[in-house]
């Protein structure tokens, strides 16, 4: 039987190769950019190979700091090429103006049941559905202040595990909530990204 | 293995993840810190560029906005510097080094020039390209000893993979060490010297503080 670790880091490397070999024959600006994001992916393959809880915990980060610097070198390609027009309002789909409120209520309900990470990436997905379809005219600072807050709670939340175990149920409850608000509010400000005066 | 660090000189826990200081390791973030608190005081320098054949010259302006942009930039670069030489924890170390790439690149990216932008879109194209060495070898370490801890890892008994070590400091020579500093050559032209400095000075110290790493573990 073949072991499933050396495999798997068979099968990394090899896509790592073929990464490479399509960034290094690629010219376009852009595609390259979306190449990167192909070596990014088997990045968090590598850690996953891991299989444990602690390389669960550490792919996050890694994807954060993919993430970001995918869009730091996209807004430069921006500045770059000269791209400043905002895109213009074309999808007229009636489908969107009916169903925003009820499919983002429903989501909104069943991500607060849930509660934690995976509740807010839930509610999240609502609420970026909402603000897709729908004007996003809204007062975003409020939004980022409540991220903000509740961000500074899930620490506190980690404080009191470490100095408090005793208190470890109302943590849980505290961080579980506050992660709830914070991935939530963070995924709803995707759904307004194209342009205009809060971009 | 071979202790190049020296005692430690302050250790501060996080559970089993902690930040140690050595003499080493003291010397680099004291030099991290001094050049942060620099970029904290200076103002941008005026650069001029003279026509060639004539007297008429050039006088670049830094605008008040792209100079705080910058500021914030070359701070957060130096944090990240500050974290990197001080964390105990490979992985940590290995986010902090992709940090100072992504703050190499934000130093820079309010200059509208367009040498300077194509120069920062081709090194942060290197930079992201390099984590994948940078968290593989990592994860390779982790995989092969089970722990990240480099106080752990330096205390023997664990067989560190050699390809480990090499995909670890592969992943920070591609952040902005020879070779890969050519990509990064081309951004110096950005005016607002004291700035700049940080992208040269955080490859460097996180180049030392690897080769550290490398040896001990």
């Amino acid at each position: 039987m073949i072991p499933a670790y050396p495999l798997g880091l068979l099968v990394a490397f090899a896509s790592a190769g073929i990464a490479f070999f399509a960034l290094m024959r690629e010219t376009d600006g852009l595609h390259r950019l979306l190449l990167t994001d192909l070596i990014e992916v088997v990045t968090l393959a590598f850690i996953a190979l891991v299989g444990t809880d602690l390389a669960e915990a550490l792919i996050l980060p890694g994807l954060v700091v993919g993430a970001s610097e995918l869009i730091a070198l996209s807004e430069i390609y921006r500045i770059k090429e000269g791209y400043t027009r905002p895109p213009a309002d074309s999808l007229q789909i009636e489908v969107m103006e009916s169903a925003p409120a009820i499919l983002a209520a429903i989501l909104v309900v069943y991500g607060i049941v849930l509660s934690g990470f995976s509740g807010g990436a839930v509610a999240g997905l609502g609420v970026i559905f909402y603000f897709l379809c729908r004007d996003h005219n809204e007062r975003f600072e409020l939004i980022e202040t409540a991220s903000g807050y509740s961000w500074v709670l899930w620490i506190i939340a980690f404080f009191v595990f470490m100095i408090f175990p005793e208190y470890w149920f109302f943590a849980v409850m505290l961080a579980g909530s506050a992660i709830l608000v914070k991935v939530m509010a963070k995924m709803s400000l995707i759904g307004t990204m194209r342009g205009g005066p809060n971009a | 293995m071979p202790d190049i660090g020296g005692i430690d000189l302050f250790v501060l826990e996080f559970g089993d993840i902690l930040h140690y200081y050595t003499p080493y390791t003291t010397t680099l973030f004291l030099l991290a810190l001094i050049f942060t608190a620099l970029a904290i005081v200076s103002r941008p320098e005026g650069q001029i560029d003279i026509a060639f054949g004539g007297d008429a010259y050039y006088a670049k302006e830094t605008t008040l906005p792209e100079m705080r942009f910058r500021r914030f930039m070359a701070i957060a670069c130096g944090l990240a510097t500050m974290g990197a030489m001080g964390s105990g924890d490979l992985f940590n170390f290995t986010l902090f080094a992709s940090l100072v790439g992504i703050t190499n690149v934000g130093i820079v990216a309010a200059v509208k020039n367009r040498h300077v932008l194509n120069a920062a879109y081709e090194y942060g194209i290197v930079a992201m390209v390099a984590t994948l060495p940078l968290f593989g070898g990592a994860a390779l370490i982790l995989a092969t000893t089970g722990t990240l801890s480099i106080p752990a890892l330096a205390a023997g008994g664990f067989a560190v993979p050699f390809v480990g070590k090499a995909l670890l400091v592969l992943g920070v020579i591609g952040e902005g060490m020879a070779p890969f500093y050519a990509a990064k050559a081309e951004m110096f032209r950005a005016p607002g010297a004291p700035y700049v400095i940080m992208c040269s000075l955080s490859s460097l110290l996180i180049f030392l503080r690897v080769v550290e790493i490398a040896i001990t573990i």
